[in-house]
């Protein structure tokens, strides 16, 4: 893999910055696997905040969704959560294979409830990361390679000035998911 | 003395944004206030706290309640606090809200009750349970709807819930208008308050709108103190528009143009 224009160092400390200018707390309180909303005190407002402030330090768009509400769309309402509000082996496998190595655990009947107090900076870091992964090897708009980061975190051409064109992050999701199934991720799940 | 001197006041979810300046508001005009949040543990909580504090040591009373309104048994419980500590209510205002930002055609079952819980069954509860510690004296009960019960706004489906609401304001006000307890709704156009960041996520540019399309906090809460007031008492079942003028223009400015 190619050297990645923006380190995750440096992603690491604009997630710490988002996240104590968002709480107004100090950005010391925050490390990689602190729980936003069981160390930190998030509530779903400062997820908002928090993603907003990570979207205008990088220029991109941070998802919406979280990755289960995205399995239900995609395949249907009961294949990553059940009548009971609890995961099912499909959502685990998902997860597992999604953001295992950010850390967050989960096990199927675990509520959904729980789900979100999984998320940590390392998550935050691993979805921007993944986000600025998808800029292409050259500039649509004048066909150069010459991507910069001029100001330390946006991407922009070095040739003719233009913004990368990067995914969104729900539409990163999708394609994860997509290429999931595709793979058979899905079906090796199934007892 | 101010207008609610003597009277009690609960604000559903009043920890922050809108709810906390209405909060603020009465308490300024005399009432004693119960501030209502729904999370337990989280910054909410921490601010209801900091609200309930800053008006006891202004020589109110005032007291942090924490109950998820789409929740029968936790509203029971919250209004079985306020009547073993106040006694009575005599002014409740309905303004916690709750929902996911989505389209439409995107809502999962859990995202629709959600969305009929916190914001229509939530606000019947508390008006149930409002309703015998307001026994045998006016009230005043105000809505806080907004301007997505009429118009649309990008992935914004508690509009829906919000028109519901202007409806039950007419419906409440009729089944009370005896009881000499007043019901109204006040539309709320576009604010600057923690709602704008969900706002500007999914409504690119909303947030450089000229000054003049936004309201401001204290305009609405004085509108809402004046509902709650004897004054306005012939002021039955209305949903007033308190948007600084927005909704009466077609045409806006484009951002940056």
């Amino acid at each position: 893999m190619p050297e990645p224009l923006i380190s995750q160092a440096t992603i690491y400390r604009a997630v710490q910055t988002a996240i104590g200018e968002a709480l107004q707390i100090s950005e010391e309180k925050v490390t990689p696997d602190s729980s936003l909303i069981k160390d930190l005190g998030v509530e779903s407002l400062d997820l908002i905040d928090i993603n907003f402030r990570l979207e205008q330090d990088f220029n991109i768009v941070m998802p919406r969704k979280y990755l289960l509400e995205h399995v239900e769309e995609l395949f249907g309402e009961g294949t990553a959560i059940d009548s009971q509000d609890r995961l099912t082996g499909a959502a685990v496998t998902i997860w597992n294979a999604r953001l295992g190595s950010a850390g967050a655990a989960v096990r199927a009947g675990m509520s959904i409830e729980e789900v979100p107090a999984l998320v940590t900076p390392r998550t935050l870091v691993m979805v921007v990361e993944e986000i600025l992964a998808t800029c292409p090897a050259t500039c649509p708009a004048c066909g150069k390679s010459a991507w910069t980061v001029a100001d330390g975190r946006t991407i922009t051409c070095g040739q003719c000035g233009a913004s990368a064109p990067l995914q969104a992050g729900d539409d990163v999701i999708r394609q994860w998911l997509e290429d999931f199934r595709a793979r058979g991720g899905l079906t090796s799940s199934t007892p | 003395m101010g207008p609610c001197h003597g009277r009690v006041a609960l604000v559903t979810g009043s920890s922050r944004g809108l709810g906390r300046v209405i909060a603020r508001t009465l308490s300024e005009a005399g009432a004693d206030l119960i501030i209502n949040y729904r999370q337990a543990g989280g910054r909410s909580e921490a601010q209801a706290r900091a609200l309930a504090k800053e008006l006891v040591e202004r020589g109110s009373r005032a007291v942090a309640i924490q109950a998820d309104i789409g929740q029968k048994d936790a509203v029971a419980a919250m209004f079985q606090q306020i009547g073993a500590e106040f006694g009575r209510l005599d002014i409740l205002v309905l303004n916690a809200a709750r929902a996911p930002f989505k389209k439409v055609g995107e809502l999962l079952k859990r995202d629709l009750l959600e969305l009929v819980e916190t914001n229509y069954l939530g606000n019947v509860y508390c008006m149930q349970q409002a309703l015998p510690l307001m026994q045998g004296r006016p009230g005043h009960v105000v809505f806080i709807s907004s301007l997505g019960s009429r118009f649309v706004l990008p992935s914004y489906p508690l509009g829906s819930m919000k028109a519901a609401m202007e409806s039950l304001v007419k419906q409440w006000a009729t089944e009370l208008g005896e009881r000499q307890i007043t019901v109204n709704g006040v539309t709320v156009g576009l604010l600057k308050t923690d709602s704008l960041i969900v706002l500007r996520q999914y409504w690119p540019g909303v947030e450089r709108l000229p000054a003049s399309a936004f309201v401001e906090l204290e305009d609405v809460a004085r509108v809402i103190l004046f509902l709650c007031t004897d004054a306005a008492r012939s002021i039955r079942g209305q949903n007033l528009v308190v948007d600084n003028g927005l909704s009466n223009e077609l045409l806006h400015a484009a951002p940056g143009s």
